[in-house]
């Protein structure tokens, strides 16, 4: 469900929203949510100061309900 | 209307934008556009929506349109993760939805979000907080500091002292940006 909704909150601020792919992996002490963009979209959701990447880590963080979930955000082309 | 609170000049001055549109004053377009503000709305609304759908919490979507801004309100469940404990997750809800619809419409938004009745309940209990500090300052004649506030609560702070017919102004930087409520000159 964590990777749908931030899926959903993502593609509706984005002018690509095709391009948005999501995937979780685990972690030992939980998740992490890799978020990957339009390269020309990746400025759009870290925002200002990071103001727009610390909404939707907000967000899912509540929506995880105390589990750890860590929300990285990625150019669709960067290599990890 | 008339209210005496500076935070439009100041905020702009110190580049706190998002800060500052929050707090802009309800009369500063004498021309209100109801159906852009209804368009912006139902963008609003379809955004809040998918998301209750995917997280599979019950809900209504009420709009509305207050002043000259849109206002989007879920109501009818238990949507406590959505608001979190300080109105936190709410916030940070209005400021991806304000996203959302400026992604559509190509303006900035200046949408309100509730959900669970949230802002309504504070802004009650700041209104007459406000109306009682004013009262306060009257009697004492000296200037009185309230508690660190986000721009919408000291939004309906200054309004309400300046029903009050006292001055207030935004001191202080984000996130401890405070009210001081002062005497009659």
């Amino acid at each position: 469900m964590l990777e749908e909704a931030l899926e959903h909150l993502v593609k509706g601020i984005v002018e690509n929203p095709d391009d948005v792919q999501v995937r979780a992996k685990r972690l030992r002490k939980g998740k992490v949510l890799e978020v990957r963009v339009h390269p020309d979209d990746l400025g759009k959701v870290i925002g200002r100061n990071g103001r727009t990447a610390k909404a939707l880590r907000t967000v899912i963080g509540s929506l995880a309900g105390g589990r750890y979930v860590r929300v990285d955000l990625l150019d669709l082309h960067e290599v990890r | 209307m008339t209210n005496s609170n500076t935070d439009d000049v100041e905020e702009t001055g110190a580049g706190v934008a998002v800060a500052d549109a929050s707090e802009r004053e309800e009369a500063a377009d004498p021309e209100i556009d109801i159906e852009a503000l209804e368009n912006e709305g139902d963008i609003a609304a379809d955004y809040i929506e998918g998301l209750l759908d995917i997280a599979d919490f019950d809900g209504d979507i009420d709009m509305d349109v207050e002043g000259d801004r849109a206002l989007v309100s879920v109501v009818g469940a238990t949507l406590d993760e959505l608001i979190g404990d300080k109105g936190e997750v709410l916030e940070a809800l209005q400021e991806l939805t304000r996203l959302a619809v400026h992604r559509a419409t190509g303006s900035r938004s200046r949408l309100m979000l509730d959900i669970g009745g949230f802002r309504e309940g504070r802004r009650r209990a700041l209104s007459r907080i406000g109306a009682e500090v004013a009262e306060t300052v009257k009697k004492t004649g000296e200037a009185k500091p309230l508690e660190p506030m986000t721009p919408f609560e000291r939004k309906v702070v200054h309004d309400a002292i300046a029903a009050a017919g006292l001055r207030s102004e935004s001191e202080g930087e984000e996130p401890y940006r405070y009210v001081v409520v002062y005497p009659a000159d």
